[in-house]
């Protein structure tokens, strides 16, 4: 797409809600700014940089040759320099060089640093809550520098002193309080569940069920959230799967939402929402994890969970596993009976998640589903897709409604790429992605559907 | 006034302060690496942060990294004009830096190991040099235009892209223009670095040019560990969404400063 001019500050003023006190306490972080906050950031980033070798390494060898300049999706679509990846690394690079080098302390200005004030912190928290931790500028960058290890790097040193967003802090506290980031309680679950297993039958005939909390099942499948209430068609696309590859599976109202916005946070909370899964999977003796159609949660359950949550040697290899790999397994072992031509009327494109593909290496597995249940699949322009994917624009907490314009504009490159394919779906196994399209079709005046891959695999299947 | 300057340049290209930036230079250029490098390794990486896809074993790891120390593979995905400069401007800095070790440092090493004859060597020497040089010069000059001219690379750039490369583009400007006037004596040069190398510091060859060359060089070396030039410690080396292999779920990562890993904290 084309590249914008720079239009400085076009971006500055689009802030995510600050969190207050009651969502603020309950995650332990302080209840609002303390007056030595200064040095509490300061401590906390020095900590960060003896912890972290991608902050420590990434502050110190930026070239700022500017080959990430133009491969943010939120540069691309507001052109405000600072959303620039490089430029938004700077915001931080310059407090390190002030407080924490030698050349800052001697040279000052010609050093490029500068002191951490309100001013800074401002712009910090609005920079780094228009960063959606996609790590495609990582991919160009000579040395790997990820803007995605400083924005989380900042955003952890902001929480320590009170200062994160309302929506985040929201959504992590009611995954603590009732196992999902809708709020959703026990009850309504189950009702859902029945709900749907009624809808299946509607269309199929047939006695296929959602188990919830069945102990003694092989596979804890953990969706988003988002499928059991929004995106119910995938749900009934994993119903219809184990049902047609006769795997016993449950889900669990313990650990009903894979999604983990402690990622979007910090470490801390990362870890915790991680551990609700691995607690649900030993309460009902499961032998396998599967992981459902959603990015991040991919990112924190594959590359995360046996570091943080592990060892995870009490369930059966691969673990966790992902909804598509196992059903690419099963379509590659000729275990399923496919009807492709129900599919047939769809022009469908594949949108690589950010967490799937730069994060979690899943790349060949839905595309191999996608070829095996649709006639007419068709890629976007090779500088979009895969390790190069363009985020939707609402990743890493930014799915939230006064973020609005930053979310449209950095949906903007995705949208001109799915342009030129003439498709009439976009595939995606991700549930942010699914939330966020939408909108953004109708912003970009698209006519166009979302689904999951799970959905068209449903579809296809032969029960 | 005249007598003050040749006084300082008489200072300057004497035998002892010469050798002596070269020796503190070369201590702050080696110690601040060190250092740098030291700590960046004991800096651990608590998870898995690969790029991926990516290498799920060793050699490919190897190749990843040999692929962007050597060929700079992600910055030819990104940008081909940026690329083009860089990746010979970096080449004619290795071939230069190989040409002083081979035709200064190692006397004769160069001219043995191609066959040449004293007279032979240095007529190659002078041309293949001075091209390289050139080549060199041209890049940078090319690298500093695109910073000035394009308007996101020059948003980014701080005083310290600026200084780097106009202090490179001194030093090889004065290197060439010791070969172009022809004035430098190349066995007067071979003997000082010899002897600064090995303790017993000679005298310079009388150009000021050399000593001007060498002033400069000190000043870079000072500079490197302290700047961004520290990525010519090998940056991707130790960058972890490069250097780790894709296999989070095949063995089990670490985190060496977590004390109480481990799932004892199931809450419920
Ligand atoms: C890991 C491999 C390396 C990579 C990927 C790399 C990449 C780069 C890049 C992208 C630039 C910026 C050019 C610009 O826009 O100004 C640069 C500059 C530079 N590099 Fe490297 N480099 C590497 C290793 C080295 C080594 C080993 C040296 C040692 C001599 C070196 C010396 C320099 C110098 C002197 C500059 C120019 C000054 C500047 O612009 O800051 N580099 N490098
Ligand atoms: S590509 Fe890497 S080195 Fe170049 S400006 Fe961006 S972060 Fe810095
Ligand atoms: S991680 Fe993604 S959103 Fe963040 S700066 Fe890089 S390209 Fe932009």
């Amino acid at each position: 797409m084309e590249i914008p001019q720079l239009h400085p500050d076009a971006a500055a003023g689009v802030q995510a809600y600050r969190a207050k006190k009651e969502l603020l306490a309950p995650l332990g972080l302080p209840p609002e700014l303390p007056p030595d906050w200064r040095e509490k950031a300061l401590c906390k980033f020095k900590e960060l940089l003896q912890q972290r070798r991608s902050l420590s390494l990434y502050m110190d060898i930026c070239v700022r040759c500017g080959a990430c300049t133009d491969k943010c999706p939120f540069f691309l679509g507001t052109g405000d320099p600072k959303n620039m990846p490089v430029a938004r690394a700077e915001l931080m690079r310059k407090v390190y060089r002030h407080h924490f080098t030698a050349a800052g302390g001697v040279s000052g200005r010609w050093a490029a640093g500068e002191e951490l004030t309100d001013t800074v912190l401002k712009e910090w928290f609005t920079y780094f809550y228009q960063c959606s931790e996609c790590r495609r500028c990582a991919v160009f960058c000579p040395f790997g520098v990820d803007t995605a290890e400083i924005t989380m790097a900042a955003r952890e040193i902001m929480a320590s002193i009170g200062v994160a967003p309302k929506y985040v802090t929201e959504v992590i506290k009611k995954a603590h309080e009732t196992g999902n980031n809708i709020g959703i309680p026990e009850a309504a679950w189950i009702d859902s569940c029945q709900f749907l297993e009624e809808e299946l039958k509607a269309q199929t005939g047939l006695d296929i069920k959602i188990p919830v909390n069945q102990a003694g099942a092989e596979v804890l499948l953990v969706p988003p959230s988002a499928d059991v209430f929004v995106n119910t068609d995938t749900m009934m696309g994993y119903a219809r799967f184990f049902y047609a590859a006769g795997i016993s599976w449950t889900t669990s109202t313990y650990a009903s939402e894979a999604a983990n916005f402690g990622m979007f946070l910090n470490y801390d909370q990362l870890k915790k929402v991680n551990l609700r899964m691995l607690d649900a999977a030993r309460q009902l003796g499961v032998k396998r994890l599967v992981m459902g159609e959603c990015g991040h949660a991919w990112r924190a359950a594959q590359a995360f969970m046996d570091t943080l949550n592990g060892p995870l040697d009490f369930l059966a290899p691969p673990c966790p596993e992902h909804i598509c790999e196992l059903a690419a397994r099963y379509i590659r072992t000729g275990r399923l009976k496919l009807n492709k031509s129900a599919n047939d009327g769809l022009t469908v494109t594949y949108h690589d998640p950010c967490n799937l593909a730069r994060a979690g290496g899943l790349l060949e597995e839905p595309r191999e589903i996608l070829r095996a249940v649709v006639n007419d699949f068709r890629e976007m322009p090779a500088n979009t897709i895969r390790e190069k994917t363009f985020c939707c624009g609402a990743g890493a907490g930014l799915l939230t409604d006064e973020l609005m314009p930053t979310r449209m504009n950095g949906a903007k490159p995705r949208m001109e790429a799915f342009r030129t394919t003439g498709a009439t779906h976009l595939a995606v196994p991700c549930a942010i992605c699914k939330a966020q399209f939408p909108v953004a079709f109708k912003h970009h005046k698209i006519e166009a559907q979302v689904v999951g891959v799970m959905d068209l695999l449903g579809r296809a299947l032969v029960l | 006034m005249t007598v003050g300057l040749l006084f300082i340049s008489c200072v300057a290209m004497s035998t002892l302060f010469l050798s002596m930036a070269l020796y503190v230079a070369m201590a702050i250029f080696l110690g601040g690496m060190g250092w740098r490098i030291y700590r960046w390794i004991r800096t651990p990486v608590p998870l898995k942060i690969v790029l991926t896809p990516g290498p799920q074993k060793f050699p490919g790891v190897l190749r990843r990294l040999v692929g962007e120390l050597f060929g700079f593979r992600a910055l030819a995905k990104a940008d081909r004009s940026l690329w083009t400069p860089a990746w010979l401007f970096h080449v004619s800095l290795l071939l230069l830096f190989l040409g002083h070790l081979g035709g200064l440092v190692i006397p004769h090493l160069a001219q043995t190991t191609l066959g040449l004859n004293e007279k032979q060597f240095e007529d190659m020497a002078q041309v293949v040099g001075s091209a390289v040089g050139l080549l060199a010069i041209t890049m940078l000059v090319w690298l500093l235009i695109r910073r000035l001219l394009l308007p996101r690379v020059r948003w980014i750039s701080t005083f310290s892209d600026y200084f780097a490369l106009v202090l490179l583009l001194l030093i090889i400007a004065t290197g060439n223009a010791m070969r172009f006037m022809g004035g430098l004596n190349i066995i007067q040069a071979q003997r000082f670095v010899a002897g600064w190398w090995t303790l017993h510091p000679v005298a310079p060859p009388r150009d000021p040019i050399f000593a001007v060359h060498l002033l400069l060089v000190c000043a870079l070396l000072i500079y490197i560990p302290f700047s961004k030039m520290v990525h010519i410690g090998g940056a991707a080396l130790f960058s972890p969404t490069l250097n780790q292999r894709n296999n989070p779920r095949q063995q089990r990562y670490v985190n060496t400063w977590e004390k109480n890993n481990g799932n004892s904290t199931a809450s419920s």
